[in-house]
């Protein structure tokens, strides 16, 4: 199976295939992305396939630097920066993650999935975006720091403070 | 997840440990230790289960719908790569929020916006500065003319005190020729043009009229029949007679300043005044300026006629002389010429007549075949299909620029406030 890079540079060279089998991988990913991060399903859905529209529109401009993964992520938190702050809810959105993880998505998730977002809501947003590109996203912490655009070291302290609020939250202390 | 600061590793290596994230050697002893330190175990195994834990955050399947439409604009993009500029605008669009949603990019937009109306606003300024200079310039002249007036001797204002010298009386139509009867020409005495003292405001006069004549026939005889009877002679006259269109007659006619009127009132009887129009201009500036350098030019004549007549030198000294007499004649003469050009053009009015025959079109009056006919609409329609295409071209060209960059200054924030405004309103 080739790689991810391998398909990107394949389809810059002109083959649709090599999109097709990119989008198959990373279609459900993208989407869960921006459906972790966004209060409606059908927004998180415009917004995924606006960010391979952009991959599409884009592909002559891509490098093959820091991987394909770094590259498609990238769009993708830019995308839920901007659409964030377009909605003017940057400030409030602990408290909105937090509330619509009750209300909004009751029926969707677990008591277990509601507890989790919860408990993320509470999180500093740096650290959030971390621990939530390692455990949803897999990405590495080289991918991350790519993404963010933040030495590696940050990346490994602020994963571990995030992890231990977390726990701290959700395990019960022995 | 307090550890011992003694202990060997601490919870973030063994977290990184877990994420395939520590460097070979450093992990292999950290498998090692953590067999036989259930402190470590207990760590890792925390970190194990937050990670379980936290997948239990599931979010549902995309619905099929998106495969479809990223999938036709892949295959869009590969018919026409250019053709996917929605797709573009789609993409860019976030980025562009991205930046105006920045209070900074407003004030930037601001800052251009300013700036464009000063870079427009300084050429007009540059030209008020100009408006006012040639204001001052036009007053000075008035003044000129005021003094020329109050500077005239006594005697021939009383008696040529018909003329108004304030330009702003000058410029009624009524008062030129009805209350002065026409500015009294300098004449040519001998070869010598009259002194200016005795000269009034000179005002070249021009009159234009467009007749619409029922009898052209009529008309058009009349026309230099009666400039002759006013004195006045045909200078131009030029008759179109095209089939199955009406004729049209274009004079250009010298009237004696004082006929001028009473031939205006003839002419108008000739048919409809479509259109008329009169015009005075004064050169009496000229008039004077001409004058004072024949003076100057005449002085010098009569001392170089002096000096050859009375004084001896060497042949050279008198050659030279001889030469310096011949040039000033000339420009005399030819400044002598430019006044009587000028004394002409006060004491004849030109008028310009056009008459237009009111034509009745007759039914197949025309001499063209109508194969012939229908050859040269074609061809006057290819005509101005190239006519227009250039116009439309050149229009683009001219305007094309400033329009994009208006559309770009107000257009543009516009449609980034209206953005805003209609996702506010759906959120």
């Amino acid at each position: 199976m080739n790689s991810d890079d391998q398909l990107i540079l394949e389809f810059q060279r002109g083959a649709r295939e090599a999109f097709v089998e990119l989008f198959e991988r990373y279609r459900e990913p993208i989407y869960g992305f921006f459906r972790r991060r966004l209060e409606h399903p059908a927004r998180a859905e415009e917004l995924a396939q606006e960010c391979f529209l952009a991959l599409l529109q884009n592909v002559q401009r891509y490098e093959p630097r820091a991987g394909f993964r770094s590259y498609l992520y990238g769009i993708a938190i830019h995308m839920v920066a901007a659409e964030r702050r377009k909605a003017g809810r940057e400030v409030a959105e602990n408290e909105k993650l937090d509330s619509r993880a009750v209300e909004g998505n009751a029926a969707e998730n677990s008591d277990a999935g509601i507890w989790v977002r919860k408990a993320l809501g509470q999180l500093e947003q740096s650290e959030r975006e971390i621990l939530m590109l390692r455990e949803y996203e897999q990405l590495s912490y080289g991918e991350i720091a790519a993404v963010l655009r933040m030495p590696v070291n940050t990346v490994r302290s602020r994963l571990f403070r995030a992890r231990a609020a977390l726990k701290n939250q959700l395990l019960p202390v022995k | 997840m307090e550890r011992n600061a003694q202990h060997a590793f601490d919870a973030e290596e063994v977290m990184a440990y877990l994420d395939g994230e520590l460097e070979a050697r450093r992990a292999a002893e950290l498998a090692a230790h953590l067999v036989s330190c259930s402190e470590c175990q207990e760590v890792a195994q925390g970190f194990r289960a937050l990670s379980e834990r936290m997948l239990s955050f599931e979010v549902e399947r995309p619905s099929v719908g998106m495969n479809e439409k990223v999938l036709a604009a892949l295959d869009a993009g590969k018919s026409a790569k250019a053709s996917g500029a929605k797709d573009l605008a789609v993409h860019k669009g976030w980025k562009w929020r991205g930046i105006f949603s920045h209070p900074r990019a407003w004030a930037f937009a601001g800052a251009v916006i300013v700036l464009a109306i000063l870079i427009i606003g300084i050429p007009r300024k540059g030209e008020t500065r100009l408006e006012a200079k040639r204001r001052a310039l036009s007053g000075l002249s008035s003044d000129y003319k005021s003094w020329l007036s109050k500077e005239g001797p006594a005697a021939t204002r009383s008696d040529k005190n018909v003329y108004q010298t304030s330009t702003e009386t000058r410029e009624t139509d009524a008062l030129v020729p009805e209350a002065a009867p026409g500015p009294a020409p300098p004449a040519l005495a001998g070869d010598e043009l009259k002194a200016p003292e005795n000269v009034g405001p000179m005002i070249v006069q021009t009159a234009s009229l467009t007749i619409l004549a029922t009898n052209y026939e009529e008309a058009s005889a009349a026309i230099e029949k009666l400039a002759a009877a006013h004195g006045g002679y045909v200078e131009k006259l030029d008759a179109k007679s095209q089939t199955g269109n009406a004729r049209e007659l274009t004079a250009s006619l010298r009237i004696p300043t004082k006929q001028l009127d009473g031939f205006l009132a003839d002419v108008r009887k000739l048919g409809h005044v479509e259109q008329e129009t009169r015009e005075n201009e004064e050169v009496s500036d000229q008039y004077v300026d001409l004058q004072a350098r024949l003076k100057s030019a005449r002085a010098t004549e009569q001392r170089l006629i002096e000096l050859l007549g009375t004084r001896t030198g060497k042949l050279q000294d008198v050659l030279e002389a001889e030469r310096e007499l011949a040039r000033i004649r000339g420009e005399i003469e030819s400044m002598q010429g430019q006044g009587a050009l000028l004394v002409h053009r006060v004491n004849y009015a030109t008028v310009q007549v056009d008459l237009n025959e009111e034509y009745r079109q007759v039914l197949g009056s025309g001499t063209a075949s109508t194969g012939m006919k229908i050859r040269n609409a074609a061809v006057q329609g290819f005509a101005n299909l190239e006519e227009g295409a250039v116009a439309l071209l050149v229009f683009l060209f001219a305007v094309g620029p400033s329009l994009l960059f208006w559309l770009a200054i107000l257009l543009v924030p516009g449609w980034f406030v209206w953005k805003r405004f209609r996702v506010r309103a759906r959120s």
